[in-house]
């Protein structure tokens, strides 16, 4: 009751319109960060830090879309917001992502069958670094020895050890691989190996295979805004080391929302 | 079945009758929850109006069923896929925001194999007024990536 009572304040101090108060917590004020004098977060306040004076990236993250790119029509029911890397991760990069003949070879074959044969047509997990990239929210919690990442697909994780640890010698290959984090200034780089073979990096379904050492540099430019450079050094897909670097936002008043691929999938029927 | 529904208010040629039309130049879905959405084609473009019989609330995508009276009096149940429920809830849409009964008409691309499967574009109720056009509100971050888009 207590609970319900600070929220409905909580909506009549921001504004909040009835149909946000009646989804979970959708529309709830975050607490604890920085807002400005009409109550709106303030998103180019500094980064906050841990208490060792690190930087914190706790929060939910979702890829820096600008929502007045989105749904510009009335009839917008299937307009979303999303990332451009998300169809291809290099497309920003000039010439594109330096595919071995053999990766070009799969690549293509993937974007001709249109998504049929992608993992997550299937309701597989998410596999970072794609995972950055989906329309689904990440999650960050970050404690001095680690970080968590969770993701609203299929309500999945991921962990990044800040406590020391070398990355492990010929581990067992997984979606996420096996991650450790550490600092250079500000910057947390994650150094990653033991990825599947079978991985796809985007929707055309460019590769990313076992012999991969994926490094990801996270900054927090200010409170709203994360920096993630992905450096992809995999020579099976790969004819030299390449780099993209992704946005993503901080989302706030809002909370994670389950997404259970697997729940109702109709769509895999559709595609014979 | 056939009783709970109204006439279309649409001429006879269409009216109730699911129309689909082979256009070009149609623009491909810009959605995508978790498939790439190869499996409808853009150029079959559905247009019918009907009564809802349920809007299934569950992922990876909402589905919107709606009850068709065609030509000859007989009742096709469309199935039309919308995105997640979680990406309608964060634009303020609920479970119930549709209920059975609702007259509805809905515009939207068909499944290549499959006649009563559409994705929908626009949903509008009996007057003509659009549904589902909720934006997400986030606050944005300034971006200082080069290359990057700016807010």
């Amino acid at each position: 009751m207590r609970r319900r009572r600070f929220l409905v304040l909580g909506l009549l101090v921001l504004g909040g319109s009835p149909s946000a108060v009646l989804s979970q917590w959708l529309g709830y004020p975050t607490p604890g960060i920085p807002r400005t004098a009409s109550g709106a977060p303030n998103m180019k306040a500094p980064a906050p830090r841990m208490r060792g004076g690190k930087p914190d990236f706790s929060g939910i993250w979702f890829a820096n879309v600008p929502a007045k790119d989105y749904c510009k029509e009335k009839d917008c029911v299937q307009e979303e917001r999303m990332a451009r890397e998300q169809i291809n991760l290099g497309i920003k990069l000039k010439e594109g992502l330096p595919y071995t003949e053999w990766s070009k070879e799969q690549m293509v074959k993937r974007r001709a069958k249109g998504g049929r044969d992608d993992p997550h047509t299937y309701c597989m997990p998410p596999n970072y670094p794609r995972a950055w990239t989906l329309p689904q929210h990440t999650k960050i919690v970050q404690t001095p020895q680690e970080m968590v990442m969770l993701h609203e697909f299929n309500a999945a994780y991921r962990e990044v050890y800040l406590d020391g640890r070398p990355l492990p010698q010929n581990p067992n290959p997984t979606w996420n691989g096996y991650s450790t984090g550490h600092w250079e200034g500000d910057t947390l780089v994650i150094e990653t190996n033991g990825i599947r073979d079978d991985m796809w990096l985007d929707i055309q379904g460019s590769p990313i295979t076992e012999s991969a050492h994926l490094t990801e540099r996270l900054k927090r430019i200010n409170f709203g805004l994360l920096r993630v450079e992905i450096d992809v050094n995999d020579p099976k897909a790969y004819t030299r080391p390449w780099s993209v670097t992704i946005e993503m936002a901080l989302q706030v008043d809002t909370q994670m929302l389950e997404e259970i691929c697997l729940d109702n999938e109709q769509d895999v029927k559709l595609y014979q | 079945m056939q009783a709970m529904l109204n006439p279309m208010s649409r001429g006879p040629t269409v009216a109730a009758m699911a129309l689909v039309l082979l256009l070009t130049g149609v623009s491909a879905p810009a959605s995508w929850a978790h498939h790439s959405q190869s499996e409808f084609d853009s150029k079959l473009v559905v247009e019918v109006e009907g009564k809802v019989t349920q809007l299934d609330w569950r992922s990876p995508h909402a589905r919107l069923y709606v009850d068709v009276v065609g030509e000859n009096g007989e009742v096709v149940n469309w199935n039309f896929e919308l995105p997640s429920p979680v990406t309608l809830m964060r634009r303020g849409w609920k479970r119930d925001s549709l209920k059975p009964g609702d007259h509805v008409k809905v515009k939207g691309a068909r499944a290549r194999n499959f006649p009563t499967i559409a994705y929908a574009n626009a949903i509008r109720d009996a007057n003509g007024n659009p549904l589902f056009t909720g934006v997400t509100h986030i606050y944005e971050p300034e971006s200082d990536a080069a290359g990057s888009k700016s807010p």
